[in-house]
C-alpha cells in the first residue's frame, strides 16, 4: 500500500522552520513534522504552515512533534538544531556544543526512525555529518550534509551580481568542506553551456570565488544576531525533494568518503548522485593539481576537527557500545 | 504594465503545443491562434481554453478569424509553413516558406508592429533572415528556435545513456538548425560534474550522431515530425521574453560580425529579455570547431543565395 511521505524536521528555529515552510509549500510530501525543544513554539509554527499549505492549495500537513516517537515512518530527518554561529565565532568554536546536540537526535533517529534518510545542516557541517553517520550508524548513503548546493549558489548569484544575466541558470561547482576552506571550482562552472571563463576573466573570477568563501559570514555580519536561513533552507529542500522525488541528479553534498578523491573515514562535498536510496552513487571527477591541494586542505582541517572529537572522548559511547556487541556475539 | 499577449500563426502540433505549454504554465495574459485552415484555430483554442480551468492561472486563448485579430502582441511566433513533400525539391521549399514568410510578416508588421517574432519555420535559420530582411526591424527583435531544442534533444540523449541527471545537464548547440548543427560536448556538464567525467569519446559521438537526426528519428517512428520538445522550447523562448528573465539561450540570431560573419542567421548563444535577443555570447571556439561554423553559416549563405537568386528580396 503506498503511502504520502514524510518528512522530520528538528530544529524550530529559523532554519529549521524555513525548511518546513518550503516543503509545505511546494507539497513536496504529505507530512511534516516539527521537532524542537519548545513544543508550543513547533505547535503554533506548524498550525501556521498548515494553513499556509491550504492557501497554496497544497496537501500537505505540517505537525508538532510531541516527542522524538513522532519522528517514526520518516522518509527524510533534517537535523538543524545546533546553537547558532555569533559574528566573531568561528565554527570550530560551535565544536562540541553542537556535537554533544547532534548525537542526541541522531541516537533519536536510529530507535525511532531506523529507516530514515539523514540530512545534516548543522554546523561545523562536515564533522557534524560524521557524528550523525556515528551515532545512527547508517551506511553512509542514508547519511548526507547540506553544503556544496548552498556554497553553489552563492557563487551562482555573485557570479550573477557580475554578469547581469544569466539568474537561475548558473551551474557552479564547489567541493571540499563547507567552511573557510571551501574548494569552488569555475573550471566547472557555466552559464546555460557557456563557460564562465568566456564570460569573465580571471581576476572577476578570483574576487567571485572569495566573496562565495566569505558568503556565509557576509550574511552573519550584516544580520548581528544569526546567520542566514533561506539559501540554506531552499538548498536543504533541493536535496530532500531530489530524495523524494528520487530524482537520480548530481548534487554536492557532505559524504563520507571512502576511497573516494584518496580520502576515507572522512566527511567532505563532493558530487552524488541522489535518489530514493539517498547518496546512491559518488562520484569521482579528475582535479587538477591544485584543486586537489585545495581538496587535500580542506579534508584535513576536517579531520583536524574530528581528531578533536576523538581526543575530547566524544565517540567513546559508541566504542564501548562496539565492545559490548562483540562481547555479546562472541558469547552467542 | 504589460498585457502580456503571445500570438502564433500556424496552430499546427508545433504551435498548438507551445500554446498549451503557455497556459499550463501560466506565463502569459492572452494567446491569439491564427490559421488559414479553417476551424483548426478555433478548435484547439476552445479545447485549450478549457484546459485552463487546472492551470495555476488562467490564460484567455482565443482564435483570430483574420490576420488583423493578432494585434498588439508581445511575441508573435511563427511556425507557418509547409513541410517538404515528394517532388519537391531543396529548392522549391525554399521559395514556398519564403513566400509565406512573407505574407505571415506582413500582417505582423502591419498589427502587432512592437512585437518579438520567434521564427520557427524551416529552413529556419533562412526563415529567420527573411523575416529580417522583410520587415527590416532592430535584429533584437528576430529570433529562431533552434539551440533550445537541440539543447534538449543532446541532453535527452545524455541522460538515455547515463541513467541519471534528467533535468539538469546543460548542453550548448551551435550552428544551423540542420544537418550542419553543432552540438558542443567540452561544454557539457551534468548537475556540476564535466560531462568527460561520465562518458567515453565514442560514447559521447554517438549522442552527438543522435542529436543531429534527434529529428528525424521521431519522424521515423511517428510519420510527422515531433512537436512536444518544439513546443515546449518555444514556451520556454517566450518565458524568458515575458518574464525579461536575461537567461542564456542558443538561438538562430542575425550576426553583424560576432564570430568573424555578418548578414546570415544563425545559432549563437545569446541573452534573452524583454527586448528579445538583448546580447550575443561570443565564446571561444577551437579551430575545429570554428572550422564546422564555416561550414554551417555556408549551408544558411546557400540558401539565402537561393533565393536571392530567384529575386525573392527584390
Amino acid at each position: 500500500m503506498a503511502k504520502g511521505k514524510k518528512v522530520t524536521v528538528i530544529g524550530t528555529g529559523n532554519f529549521g522552520s524555513t525548511v518546513a515552510f518550503i516543503l509545505a509549500m511546494n507539497g513536496a510530501c504529505h507530512n511534516v513534522v516539527l521537532r524542537g525543544r519548545n513544543y508550543d513554539v513547533a505547535k503554533g509554527k506548524a498550525l501556521d504552515m498548515s494553513q499556509a499549505a491550504n492557501a497554496a492549495r497544497q496537501h500537505t500537513i505540517v505537525k508538532a512533534a510531541k516527542g522524538p516517537e513522532d519522528m517514526a515512518d520518516s522518509d527524510v530527518v533534517i537535523i538543524t538544531a545546533g546553537a547558532p554561529r555569533t559574528p566573531g565565532m568561528s565554527r570550530d568554536d560551535l565544536l562540541l556544543k553542537n556535537a554533544e546536540i547532534v548525537k542526541c537526535y541522531a541516537k533519536e533517529i536510529r530507535e525511532h526512525a531506523p529507516d530514515a534518510i539523514v540530512v545534516v545542516v548543522s554546523n561545523p557541517l562536515d564533522v557534524m555529518t560524521y557524528v550523525a553517520l556515528k551515532y545512527t550508524g547508517f551506511p553512509r548513503e542514508r547519511v548526507m550534509g547540506m553544503a556544496g548546493i548552498l556554497d553553489a549558489a552563492r557563487m551562482a548569484h555573485f557570479i550573477y551580481e557580475k554578469l547581469e544575466y544569466g539568474a537561475g541558470q548558473i551551474r557552479a561547482t564547489v567541493m571540499g568542506g563547507h567552511g573557510d576552506t571551501m574548494v569552488p571550482l569555475p573550471k566547472f562552472t557555466t552559464v546555460a553551456g557557456v563557460p564562465i571563463e568566456d564570460l569573465l576573466d580571471s581576476e572577476e573570477i578570483g574576487e567571485i570565488v572569495r566573496k562565495t568563501r566569505n558568503g556565509g559570514a557576509e550574511i552573519v555580519n550584516l544580520l548581528g544576531n544569526g546567520s542566514a536561513y533561506y539559501a540554506p533552507a531552499k538548498s536543504t529542500t533541493v536535496m530532500v525533494e531530489a530524495i523524494l522525488k528520487d530524482t537520480n541528479q548530481i548534487h554536492s553534498c557532505a559524504i563520507l568518503l571512502k576511497n573516494d578523491y584518496g580520502y576515507s573515514d572522512v566527511v567532505s562535498g563532493v558530487p552524488v548522485m541522489i535518489g530514493a536510496g539517498g547518496a546512491e552513487q559518488v562520484i569521482n571527477m579528475t582535479l587538477k593539481p591544485l584543486q586537489q591541494k585545495r581538496f587535500k586542505n580542506s579534508v584535513a582541517s576536517v579531520q583536524e576537527m574530528i581528531d578533536k572529537l576523538y581526543d575530547m572522548d566524544f565517540f567513546a559511547e559508541l566504542e564501548t557500545e562496539e565492545k559490548e556487541e562483540k562481547q555479546a556475539d562472541d558469547q552467542a | 504594465m504589460t498585457k502580456r499577449k503571445v500570438g502564433i500563426i500556424g496552430a499546427g502540433a508545433v504551435g498548438a503545443t507551445a500554446a498549451y505549454s503557455l497556459s499550463m504554465m501560466g506565463t502569459c495574459g492572452e494567446i491569439v491562434l491564427f490559421d488559414i485552415a479553417e476551424g483548426v484555430a478555433k478548435g484547439k483554442a476552445i479545447d485549450i481554453g478549457q484546459s485552463t480551468h487546472y492551470a495555476p492561472n488562467s490564460t484567455i486563448i482565443t482564435a483570430a478569424e483574420t490576420p488583423a485579430d493578432v494585434r498588439e502582441c508581445d511575441i508573435v511566433v511563427i511556425t507557418a509553413g509547409v513541410p517538404r513533400k515528394g517532388d519537391m525539391t531543396r529548392e522549391d521549399l525554399l521559395m514556398i516558406n519564403a513566400k509565406i514568410m512573407k505574407s505571415v510578416v506582413e500582417d505582423v508588421m502591419k498589427y502587432s508592429p512592437d512585437a518579438v517574432i520567434i521564427c520557427v519555420s524551416n529552413p529556419l535559420d533562412v526563415m529567420t533572415y527573411v523575416i529580417k530582411q522583410m520587415t527590416g526591424w532592430e535584429r533584437n527583435r528576430i529570433i529562431g528556435l533552434s539551440g533550445a531544442l537541440d539543447g534538449a534533444r543532446m541532453a535527452y540523449q545524455i541522460y538515455k545513456k547515463l541513467g541519471f541527471g534528467a533535468g539538469q545537464i546543460g548542453t550548448l548547440v551551435i550552428g544551423d538548425h540542420g544537418q550542419n548543427m553543432i552540438p558542443l560536448p567540452q561544454e557539457v556538464q551534468v548537475g556540476s560534474v564535466d560531462v568527460a567525467e561520465l562518458l567515453s569519446k565514442e560514447e559521447m559521438e554517438e549522442i552527438i550522431e543522435r542529436t543531429k537526426h534527434g529529428g528525424a528519428e521521431i519522424v521515423k517512428h511517428l510519420g510527422t515530425s515531433g512537436y512536444y520538445a518544439p513546443g515546449r522550447a518555444i514556451a520556454y523562448m517566450v518565458e524568458a521574453i515575458l518574464n525579461d528573465s536575461k537567461v542564456v539561450v542558443a538561438c538562430s540570431a542575425l550576426l553583424e560580425g560576432e564570430y568573424g560573419y555578418s548578414n546570415v542567421a544563425v545559432g549563437v548563444p545569446v541573452v534573452l529579455g524583454k527586448n528579445g535577443m538583448e546580447q550575443i555570447i561570443e565564446i571561444a571556439l577551437d579551430d575545429e570547431t570554428k572550422a564546422k561554423f564555416k561550414t554551417s553559416v555556408k549551408s544558411i549563405q546557400s540558401g539565402i543565395e537561393v533565393l536571392r537568386n530567384n529575386q525573392f528580396f527584390n
